[in-house]
């Protein structure tokens, strides 16, 4: 049967975009950014591309997850194992847990006779152990070598280094033990000494590559520096990558050493799922131009709405209310599927025009979550009708649908038949507890027995048991060092640790519209691990607006560290709260500034920034700065973290509304402090609402 | 029998087509709805022996109902799928299979697919119809795809038709005259060749038509 003629038809060629000479991928580091093996390069991953490089080598292992923001800036975060040399000189502090930030801007493009130049600062805040700044140049000759150049300083200079060609900068300040962690180190940017580094890169084919440098770094011995012995400046590695985003290295450092690597890496515009996978939707189906009538013997409402639920909950959308008046049907429903409302919402539309009576034109869509209605947008049957499978059908009918408000009118829908109120799970749950003292991280996992029970639907009481099953032993309490500090969340580790089962949180939630682009929210119970009490929050938030503001206030007391009921081993109560403002920048970039009290009672900031990717990929990262003192704060000076979220669709392409979330804190302190509720309002609304609905509209025909 | 078939097949078109059977059981007491919900699965699926799904379809079945059903392979998936017709938009049909992938054709030219990795998500195709109609020429079509961030990417293609002669071909055993004609289009990002082959009545009976690069190709007999 086979035809041998369809031979040469086979390939759909991709020309251009993937076709065009651009860059290869470039290697990672032993310090997980783009470079050599210890030496930075000038070279930049693709825009949107994280990769997350684990090395070792004899007395220094790390950790880092590189994200490149922009074509040409790029972040890292790093954590690492390394041994220091102590005070004096003679002793080694071993295997001390250290944290750092890298930045790293391209100036520009290489071209056929430039090469790329970039800058960087490596560890840029205290104490900044491996605190160094480069300038670099890369040019590639040919196809498959790189020749790079660079001048460092600080732990970049620390070989052969000669007089700081900036006049202004000759002296570094050493540095100072005495200082909290977590500050600038402005002061020792392009200071002291500068000193040559380079070295090559040679792809032998699209899997191996090897390179060699010579390195500035000699690792003099000075206290709380690292201790790593050098014989040699020259650096030898080897490259493997055997698929796309897999890098294996193996290198020969110092001389003496032997260092291994591996990255991964995952470019967020590149998205594994492709357009996604999931099963075709129900086509439109077209009323006969003569034809508008509706025959209410034949299809009474109710008929209308039970057959359009039972059709809908095949789609993984679940129909709570259908109205209909005029030519209009209004449909409430919520999508339990989807990652995108609006995929969710043409899908609904669709199976309409297979169920809705011909004289029905206009379709209402208002998706809810929570058991309240998160917004309404309007779109007219014949659109649907007319632009199917044509191009531009997806801009057209955005083009001409209405966004606005629900109609909050008839009040509060029934339980929606056939959904249970009671559903449960039982999973795994991991959790790093940066701790505030000894510089150490600790790893809580277990298994965790949730169960949610919907009174309402709008009343919501769920609750979850855990058990311990790494780290289910008895933490002796260290002393504290900042004993007028309520330990709000430095006792973390002790929460939990008798290795029996343990209520992680056990509240009951209500939510409401009180009025026009207002939702509001309250909590109670036993809200979150360490605190019990009261929580109340309120949002405006116009379906159109791209800003939002909110405020919460909190009554909460601090449980016993057993997590069972009580409130009794700490005496300690608290009202905490924030005014909030939410604003979509429309570029993908998304902020969120809190002003208020946290739970040690210190007042203060938290600002928020997160490049978001219309396919559900976030990172961002988040500073506090309150009212307290560094020296009371433990030497991580103000609360700061980063954050990475992967919707489940981006890596699978099966729809699922799951994603893989972390927050890497780089110290959990008692200031800048939140309590941790669940189901805060903007999440729960912002992706029915006009900004997050355009995001996703390309969707709305899958 | 049609609904333990149904049943395995994970899709929502085959279970709710199960359910309506269910729903007219005397159980059943919303007899409206389940007649709406009915009229709906049926258009939904087009109008087969009301037992059998697009997966249960045997060839003496394909034959024995032109015009009802299509035989397709996914080259990718290198799997031949029997299709029903699900809808219908004026001149563009819309044919689904067991596996619940979609696929519009007008005039026998797809232009658009559902559920494969990377779905044409429409396109505009009339002139390479046109070009075949008259013997051959050029003809522009637009391809609409989701990019990997959700949004619409549109591809304007350049595309020659030409005849290339007559041309026996089998399909389920039996023998059809046609005249082939290979169409090569290319864009700013896209280069492809389809082919069809056309019977005495102007009828595409057979083609390999290119969804996407990720998708590739898919092979379209009618009946």
């Amino acid at each position: 049967m086979r035809n041998a003629l369809f031979g040469p038809a086979m390939v759909v060629i991709m020309t251009g975009g993937t076709a065009m000479a651009q860059p290869a991928n470039p290697t990672y580091s032993l310090n997980g950014t783009p470079g050599l093996l210890e030496m930075p390069t000038a070279q930049s991953a693709a825009q949107g591309t994280f990769a997350l490089t684990v090395s070792y080598v004899e007395g220094f292992g790390r950790t880092t997850l590189n994200f490149q923001v922009t074509d040409r800036l790029s972040l890292s975060l790093r954590y690492g194992f390394i041994d220091l040399y102590d005070d004096p000189t003679s002793q080694t502090l071993e295997s001390e847990f250290a944290r750092g930030f890298d930045l790293r801007y391209r100036l520009n493009d290489e071209t056929a006779f430039l090469p790329s130049v970039a800058i960087g600062l490596q560890d840029f805040l205290t104490p900044g152990r491996l605190g160094a700044e480069y300038v670099v140049a890369s040019k590639t000759v040919g196809d498959n070598l790189t020749v790079t150049a660079g001048l460092g300083w600080g732990g970049l200079a620390t070989r052969n280094g000669f007089t700081n060609p900036f006049s202004g900068l000759q002296t570094r300040p050493a540095f100072d033990v005495a200082e909290p962690e977590g500050q600038l180190t402005s002061d020792q940017w392009f200071h002291g000494d500068a000193a040559l580094f380079g070295g090559l890169e040679y792809q032998i084919n699209d899997k191996w590559g090897v390179k060699a440098e010579y390195s500035s770094s000699a690792y003099p011995e000075t206290p709380f520096k690292p201790a790593i012995k050098t014989d040699s400046p020259y650096n030898l590695g080897l490259t493997y990558r055997p698929a796309e985003g897999v890098q294996l290295g193996l290198g020969y450092l110092y001389g003496n050493s032997v260092a291994v690597s591996g990255s991964l890496s995952l470019n967020a515009n590149n998205r594994p799922g492709m357009s996604g996978r999931e099963s075709a939707p129900a086509p439109v189906n077209v009323r006969p131009a003569n034809d508008r009538s509706w025959d209410q013997d034949a299809a009474p409402p109710h008929a209308l709405r039970s057959a359009l639920a039972t059709l809908l909950e095949r789609e993984g959308i679940t129909v709570t209310q259908l109205a209909i008046s005029g030519d209009t049907a209004r449909l409430r429903y919520i999508n339990t599927r989807y990652r995108s409302q609006a995929q969710a919402m043409g899908r609904a539309a669709r199976m309409m025009t297979q169920v809705m009576p011909a004289a029905i034109e206009v379709f209402t869509l208002e998706p809810e979550a929570a058991g309240i209605p998160l917004s309404a947008t309007t779109i007219r049957r014949s659109d649907l009708e007319q632009f199917e499978n044509r191009p531009g059908a997806a801009e057209v009918v955005y083009q001409r649908a209405d966004f606005g408000d629900a109609d909050l009118a008839p009040g509060l829908t029934d339980l929606p038949a056939g959904t249970p109120a009671f559903a449960w799970g039982l999973g795994p749950y991991f959790t790093l507890i940066p701790a505030a003292s000894g510089g150490s991280v600790t790893v809580d996992a277990g298994l965790s027995l949730r169960g949610v029970y919907r009174l309402q639907p709008n009343l919501v009481l769920s609750g979850a048991i855990g058990q311990s099953l790494i780290n289910a032993a008895k933490k002796d309490p260290v002393p504290d060092s900042t004993p007028d500090i309520q330990n709000v969340r430095t006792d973390a580790v002790y929460y939990g640790d008798d290795g029996v089962p343990v209520l992680q949180n056990l509240a009951l939630a209500y939510y409401a519209r009180p009025g026009r682009d207002l939702y509001g929210r309250v909590s109670g119970g036993y809200l979150e691990p360490m605190f019990g009490g009261i929580s109340a929050e309120l949002l405006w938030k116009p379906v159109q607006s791209r800003l939002g503001l909110g405020i919460e206030v909190n009554y909460a007391a601090q449980r016993d560290t057993d997590m069972l009921f009580g409130f009794d081993e700490y005496d300690y109560d608290t009202v905490t709260g924030h005014v909030s403002a939410y604003y979509d920048f429309g570029n993908g970039y998304h902020t969120q500034l809190d002003v208020g009290r946290y739970l040690a009672g210190d007042w203060g900031a938290t600002l928020s920034l997160d490049r978001e990717f219309d396919n559900g990929v976030r990172v961002g990262g988040y500073v506090t700065q309150t009212d307290m003192a560094y020296t009371d704060f433990g030497d991580g000076s103000y609360n700061k973290g980063v954050r990475v979220t992967i919707p489940q669709d981006f890596l699978t392409g099966k729809a699922t509304q799951s994603a893989f979330a972390t927050t890497l804190q780089t110290q959990i302190g008692d200031g800048g402090a939140r309590l941790a509720v669940d189901g805060r309002l903007y999440d729960l609304v912002r992706d029915a609402h006009t900004a997050d609905l355009s995001d996703t509209w390309g969707r709305f025909w899958r | 029998m049609g609904t333990v078939l149904a049943m395995k097949i994970n899709s929502w078109i085959c279970a709710a087509a199960a359910m309506a059977l269910v729903a007219c059981g005397p159980l059943n007491e919303d007899t409206a709805a389940s007649r709406i919900m009915g009229q709906a699965t049926a258009r939904i699926m087009g109008t087969p022996p009301p037992a059998s799904t697009g997966l249960g379809i045997t060839q003496e079945q394909v034959l024995a109902n032109p015009g009802q059903f299509m035989r397709v392979n996914i080259r990718n998936f290198d799997q031949w799928d029997t299709m029903a017709q699900t809808g219908q938009n004026g001149r563009r049909v819309t044919w689904v299979n067991g596996n619940n992938i979609s696929l519009t054709l007008q005039d026998g030219i797809m232009v658009a697919t559902r559920g494969l990795p990377r779905d044409l998500m429409g396109a505009e195709t009339a002139e390479t119809r046109q070009a075949i109609r008259a013997g051959g020429g050029i003809a522009q079509r637009t391809h609409e795809y989701i990019t990997d961030v959700d949004a619409i990417s549109s591809e304007l293609l350049q595309c020659r038709i030409a005849s290339q002669g007559a041309e026996a071909i089998e399909m389920l055993h039996e023998t059809h005259n046609s005249v082939r004609f290979e169409e090569k289009c290319a864009g700013e990002k896209l280069e492809f060749t389809n082919v069809y082959w056309v019977n005495a009545r102007g009828t595409i009976i057979r083609s390999l038509q290119a969804v996407s690069p990720d998708a590739g190709y898919l092979q379209i007999d009618v009946f």
